[in-house]
């Protein structure tokens, strides 16, 4: 509880000088610059750690920096130049040049005096020491996001009226204790577009804007939620946040961009779980595990081994590696990915070195690189003319391996079967020719080219020629007809012996060092670790573990998938690096209310339903993008204390899914693979021509995700980058999706679809209510006066000049000129 | 509105320091183009120091062209031709296998430097003394697709952004109109967008892609600068109206920096769609600058187009513009014949591109790099081809501050292997930097908790190639 009180103690501090510094967050700089700089370079002589006070002056330690040393304070906040530390590292004055063993670089200089200036925010107490060694497994227990979690119970608030939940309480004694009250809620109609649109990436429907006109929100709202959290679209949306951080693809991009023609069945796998409701720990330890778990009919054994594709479906270098390494690649590919997604660490650093910032040496990344380099995800196929490495599949169903190894076998032998059936060619235009010397020439270089009646110098030439011509027929048929491709999917699978693995120096994959136990992350382990069977990889235990909720492993997994569900619904996190709950990442604003989720996550059996539900109940998720007085902008520009709505940029996703809607366009029926007719090159390069589709009607999350080819618009919006797991995408703002809007062809076309819809609908409307109309139907909010008679002006100055222009239909070509628009709005991409 | 604005904070105390240090150009685009993300700043002034460079023309020969036939004269291997190196002649204890394909292309000592160039260039030769040969390039990856990386974004294991969205991001763009990095024509395969992507990096810095490798440059666009639905004036009251939806969404909150960015891409994505076409178009150049470039002949029409497109968008101040052949130099069979019909494709649109930089007076603060993935072998492959050898192979650099008629590095006497100042793909790129101004290991972006650089931890600059500042 201590270490709560400190983050709050400092976010005070952080907020009491916000004002100033905007949203640079002062002990973030310090941590990352000022902290590293003082231990490398000061701490040896002016630290409790050294036990030297050069000069009378300790630099670990606020209040001894404040009183300075024998020259007087080292310090004075906000001002760099009268701060002897400044001078001394300056070394401008020849009698004060610190540190004696050399000047600091330009960069570390600034980086101090912008500190300074900023107030030289730091913690309070000694601050040397707990980073002497940072990869300490131990010692790093005392970071907040490697403690256990507590059960927060919520605070007490001044304004009782207000929280409608926990969450809120939470928020409000926040907000309450800087004097600041939170924003009014927005208006239902507001409120119903945001949660629909956090719930299933659609806009309301027409049927839930009644029933909230009808009723009271507070009536309405319950029962709306719990259908959209039901149903299919919700799935599909949740779904596609996970794919997010499972750098989900249909090819495997980097060198060589092989399709991933099975890969959708994983795809499809995570939108079922989320339709079902698997509880969270399921949802992993079957994509972690999934071919290791026990099964009672072969339907569960196959859905199991699809979820574990999870481990697949990373990219992978492909050609001219070495075998060496790429095992080791790919390993490390499957460790960073699934410790930044379940426990929100950085890994991968400790590859090569011991982690700098985080307790994780090099030993306990071998330990668990064991466990996945103890597992297979390649096998040696043969593709494009060639036997190569690629991603292991296995066929599904009763007969699926039969098939699989059928069709392998086909594929391994078509090389062969193309040359038999060239050599009978050749021997059938001999036969036809009846050049008798040239048969029996042939027929004593190779027989094997003939069929046995052909052979047969007893039988008259026009039989032999037809029984030839039958086995050319034969030969063709079997060559012109590979099997069907079986049904079968990436699936990984334990090697036979798993092995332990060696250090690799500096990350040499040459270079080995000592041999590790495969093991688990001892920052996170209270007792020993416990050993992993000598017959598996032990990834089932590695699972089990990460979702243990007694241990540190569960409590972090519970607090880093509560953030990111939040992080969704609120467009920010607790935790505002949603994939770095390590000491470089951001410190929880609200730690309390983020292990009240977490522990609310695992006290409803790890249902990510139940903990949105909550969520979007809340007042805090009702709040309105505006507040009354702008005191809230002014002290809490970023928002961090969540006093006020987020107002955010609708996804690619819910773009173009939205855009199909409005027009009536978009098919909400599942769909199975869209990438079935690609050839084993996913992209078009040198003779394959084949280039992905995007011109399907069904939702997003189903279209093709080639990497390094992504449909345009997921290009262009900012669409997660599938070569690496994503918690939050980026929002920017560019050119190219301002030029999507005004010229893209599915723009265009669903804009003149919307227009035909509306005037079928409403044939007999003013302009006036058509426009209204348009605006609802796409925005799926009311138009204020004046943006209706704007529009109206638009619709009625544009159809006269395209009538006048000639044009029978000038109203409906007009009227889809406007949709366009609507749709290049803000209030349409913006969810408020 | 002003009312409004007075609230308004900036995203962060280092991106407005950052903007207002440098002029206003760069203002005008960070307010424009893309709002700053939080992070989207470094800690120090860029560039370190004083660039010799200001921009780069890269000329893509993608597949890989032979050093021994182009720029790396090797007389024993006609004396070999046929045969394995003798331990005699190889020196270095043992001779590496297979039979040696000897080179039947005459170099030439060209301009007053001498640098040896092949025939296969005789418009090219003619800026011998423009130009730094570096024949001790190397490598990592022997399959395309791993070099093809390793060359644009210096790994191949991870993805990284490429050298001109680092190059974009560390100087930021010099016109408002247009981006930082474009790339003409570039390769759909080995890597494709990732080859000009910004990765981690915000994603202003992409490359704006015109066409692809595959596509003849003048039948190339880039994608939805413009549909023939909507005639402009048209459009131009279409934006009018949703600028005004987004005014009026705009007013009815806090100053909201989502709209703004938006209203003001719209209006930066107008005015590229008048400001592009006419700098993708040729109608402003002279049949003489046209002829130059052998516009309007073959076989040099398509590369003479990207070249010519290259310098206009380099004059307008694009930091790095990339032009790419498509994947026509992987020669594993008739590796001369090839080389014949390649060089000749390329040939006089480089020759025109440096000299038309020198006459405008831009070849000083231009770099122009000409490269590919890897080199060829030394020995044959399959009768009369040559196989990939990322072991060692010959670029050239000029302009951009960079010595001209200088022969830099050595390989062996088969050129199998750097024997002098072996000079990495980190390397090349180090350089490439310094020559912007830019110290490579200080240009750096923070991700995933630490800091990245387009170097790794390698990589030093050449800075001999360069006249002194």
């Amino acid at each position: 509880m201590n270490k709560f009180l400190l983050c709050l103690t400092l976010l005070a501090q952080f907020m009491a000088c916000s004002s100033l510094l905007a949203a640079d967050e002062p002990l973030d700089h310090f941590e990352r610059s000022i902290r590293p700089l003082l231990a490398r370079r000061c701490w040896s002589c002016h630290s409790q750690q050294s036990g030297k006070s050069e000069g009378g002056l300790l630099l670990d330690d606020q209040q001894a920096w404040l009183a300075g040393g024998d020259s007087g304070p080292a310090i004075v906040p906000g001002n760099a130049s009268n701060s002897l530390l400044l001078q001394a590292v300056r070394y401008s004055s020849p009698d004060l040049q610190m540190p004696p063993s050399g000047s600091l670089s330009p960069d570390e200089i600034a980086a101090l005096e912008q500190w300074v200036t900023a107030a030289a925010p730091a913690p309070s107490g000694r601050l040397s020491g707990p980073l002497s060694d940072p990869a300490d497994p131990v010692a790093g227990r005392s970071h907040w996001a490697w403690q256990t979690l507590g059960s927060p119970q919520p605070p007490v608030v001044m304004n009782t009226q207000w929280p409608q939940s926990p969450i809120d309480r939470f928020i409000l004694a926040e907000l309450e204790a800087r004097g600041l009250q939170p924003a009014p809620d927005a208006e239902p109609t507001t409120i119903l577009r945001r949660i629909s649109f956090q719930l299933t990436g659609l806009p309301p429907s027409p049927e839930h804007l009644q029933r909230l006109q009808t009723g009271t929100l507070e009536s309405a709202l319950p029962s709306i939620v719990d259908e959209l959290l039901a149903s299919r679209q919700a799935a599909e949306h949740w779904a596609r946040h996970w794919l997010d951080l499972a750098r989900y693809a249909d090819s495997n991009g980097l060198d060589e961009n092989f399709l991933f023609r099975e890969a959708w069945r994983y795809r499809n796998w995570v939108i079922d779980a989320f339709h079902q409701g698997l509880p969270f720990d399921q949802f992993l330890l079957q994509q972690l595990a999934g071919d290791l778990l026990p099964w009672q009919t072969l339907e569960q054994r196959d859905q199991q081994r699809i979820a574990a594709g999870f481990l697949s479906v990373g990219p992978k270098v492909l050609l001219g590696v070495d075998p060496e390494r790429q095992r080791m690649d790919i390993a490390d590919e499957q460790l960073d990915t699934v410790c930044r997604v379940v426990l929100g660490q950085t890994l991968g650093c400790a590859r090569c070195h011991d982690h700098k910032f985080d307790p994780f040496p090099t030993a306990d990344y071998y330990a668990m690189a064991g466990i996945f380099t103890s597992t297979q995800v390649m096998q040696q196929r043969y593709m494009l003319g060639e036997q190569r490495v690629m991603e292991r599949l296995a066929g599904l169903g009763a007969d699926g391996q039969t098939l699989n190894d059928a069709y392998e076998q086909y594929w391994r032998d078509r090389p062969g079967l193309q040359q038999r059936l060239q050599r009978a060619e050749a021997s059938l235009q001999l036969l036809q020719a009846g050049d008798s010397a040239a048969i029996s020439q042939k027929l004593a270089d190779d027989a094997d080219s003939f069929t046995a009646s052909a052979r047969d110098a007893a039988i008259p030439l026009p039989d032999r020629v037809m029984a030839q011509q039958q086995h050319v027929a034969e030969l063709k048929k079997s060559f012109d007809n590979p099997p069907a491709i079986p049904p079968r999917a990436m699936v990984p699978v334990d090697h036979d012996a798993p092995v332990s693995e060696h250090i690799r120096l500096a990350g040499r994959h040459s270079d080995r060092g000592a041999q590790v136990p495969r093991g688990f992350a001892r920052v996170l382990l209270d007792a020993d670790q416990p050993p992993l069977p000598a017959d598996s990889s032990g990834r089932l235990q590695f699972s089990q573990w990460l979702t243990n909720p007694q241990t540190r492993a569960g409590m972090l997994a519970a607090r880093v998938q509560a953030n990111r569900i939040w992080h969704h619904l609120l467009g920010t996190g607790l935790v505002a690096s949603v994939d770095n709950f390590g000491r470089t990442g951001e410190l929880p604003s609200h730690p309390q209310l983020l292990d009240y989720l977490a522990r609310r996550l695992l006290d409803n059996g790890w249902s990510q339903r139940d903990l949105i539900r909550e969520i979007v109940l809340s007042r805090t998720f009702r709040l309105s993008c505006n507040t009354a007085d702008g005191r809230l902008e002014l002290q809490d520009p970023a928002n961090r204390l969540l006093g006020r709505g987020r107002r955010r940029r609708l996804t690619a996703e819910a773009l173009r899914d939205s855009v199909l809607l409005a027009a009536g366009q978009l098919n909400l029926q599942p769909m199975q693979s869209t990438v079935d007719y690609l050839g084993d090159q996913a992209t078009a390069v040198g003779s394959n021509p084949i280039r992905r589709k995007t011109d399907y009607t069904c939702r997003s999350i189903y279209l093709p995700v080639i990497r390094n080819d992504l449909p345009e618009i997921f290009e262009a919006f900012d669409f997660a980058n599938p070569h690496l797991s994503t918690g939050a995408r980026t929002g920017t703002s560019v050119p190219a999706q301002g030029l999507f809007f005004l010229n893209d062809a599915m723009v265009m076309d669903a804009a003149t679809a919307t227009s035909a819809s509306l005037l079928q609908q409403h044939p007999s409307a003013t302009n006036q209510s058509l426009v209204a109309h348009a605006f609802r139907r796409i925005t799926g909010a009311e138009a204020a006066a004046d943006d209706v008679l704007t529009m109206q002006q638009f619709l009625e100055l544009t159809t006269c000049e395209i009538t006048a222009a000639g044009a029978t239909d000038g109203k409906a070509k007009a009227l889809g000129l406007l949709c366009h628009a609507i749709f290049g709005s803000s209030r349409f991409q913006f969810l408020d | 509105m002003q009312a409004c604005h007075q609230f308004r904070q900036p995203t962060s105390r280092r991106s407005l320091l950052r903007t207002s240090a440098c002029g206003f150009a760069h203002v005008s685009l960070a307010a424009l183009a893309a709002q700053a993300a939080p992070s989207d700043a470094i800690s120090s002034a860029l560039p370190h120091r004083p660039g010799l460079a200001k921009r780069v023309i890269f000329l893509f020969m993608w597949g890989g062209p032979s050093h021994v036939d182009l720029f790396d004269f090797k007389p024993l291997l006609q004396q070999f031709d046929g045969r394995e190196v003798s331990a005699e002649a190889w020196k270095h204890g043992s001779p590496p296998g297979g039979k040696i394909l000897g080179s039947p292309f005459k170099f030439r000592r060209c301009g007053d430097s001498g640098v040896e160039i092949s025939e296969l260039f005789p418009q090219l030769s003619r800026h011998a003394d423009r130009m730094c040969v570096i024949r001790s390039m190397h490598t990592d990856g022997s399959a395309h697709g791993e070099a093809l990386l390793n060359l644009h974004t210096g790994s191949s294991t991870f993805l990284r952004p490429s050298v001109g969205a680092w190059i974009s991001y560390g100087l930021g763009a010099e016109s408002a109109n247009l981006p930082g990095f474009v790339t003409i024509s570039p390769p759909r395969g080995h890597g494709g967008v990732q080859n000009y992507g910004s990765a981690f990096l915000p994603a202003k810095h992409q490359a704006t892609a015109i066409g692809a490798a595959e596509i003849p440059v003048a039948k190339a666009r880039i994608s939805n600068l413009g549909n023939d639905r909507v005639p402009r004036t048209l459009q131009r009251r279409q934006l009018d109206l949703l600028q005004s939806l987004n005014h009026s969404h705009l007013q009815s909150t806090a100053a909201d920096p989502g709209i703004e960015g938006l209203i003001s891409s719209y209006e930066l994505a107008f005015r590229m769609q008048t400001s592009l076409p006419g700098l993708l178009g040729l109608e402003d150049e002279t049949p003489a600058t046209l002829a130059m470039y052998g516009i309007g002949d073959e076989p040099t029409d398509n590369f003479g187009r990207q070249c010519l497109l290259a310098r206009k968008l380099s004059e307008q101040g694009v930091r790095y513009v990339q032009a790419s052949t498509d994947y026509t130099w992987d020669h594993h069979t008739q590796n001369n014949a090839g080389l014949r019909r390649e060089c000749a494709r390329v040939d006089r649109p480089i020759a025109a591109l440096l000299q038309d930089l020198e006459q405008r007076g831009l070849l000083d603060e231009t770099l122009v790099i000409w490269g590919s993935e890897f080199g060829r072998t030394p020995t044959v492959e399959n009768g009369d081809g040559r196989n990939h050898h990322p072991a060692a192979f010959s670029i050239w650099m000029a302009g951009g501050g960079i010595r001209g008629g200088l022969t830099w590095g050595a390989t062996d006497d088969f050129g199998f292997h750097p024997v002098e100042q072996p000079m990495h793909m980190h390397d090349l790129h180090a350089t490439i930097l310094y020559a912007l101004g830019l110290d490579h290991t200080r240009l750096t972006w923070r991700y995933a908790g630490r800091d990245f650089r387009l170097t790794d931890v390698h990589g030093n600059p050449a800075v001999d190639l360069f006249r002194s500042a």
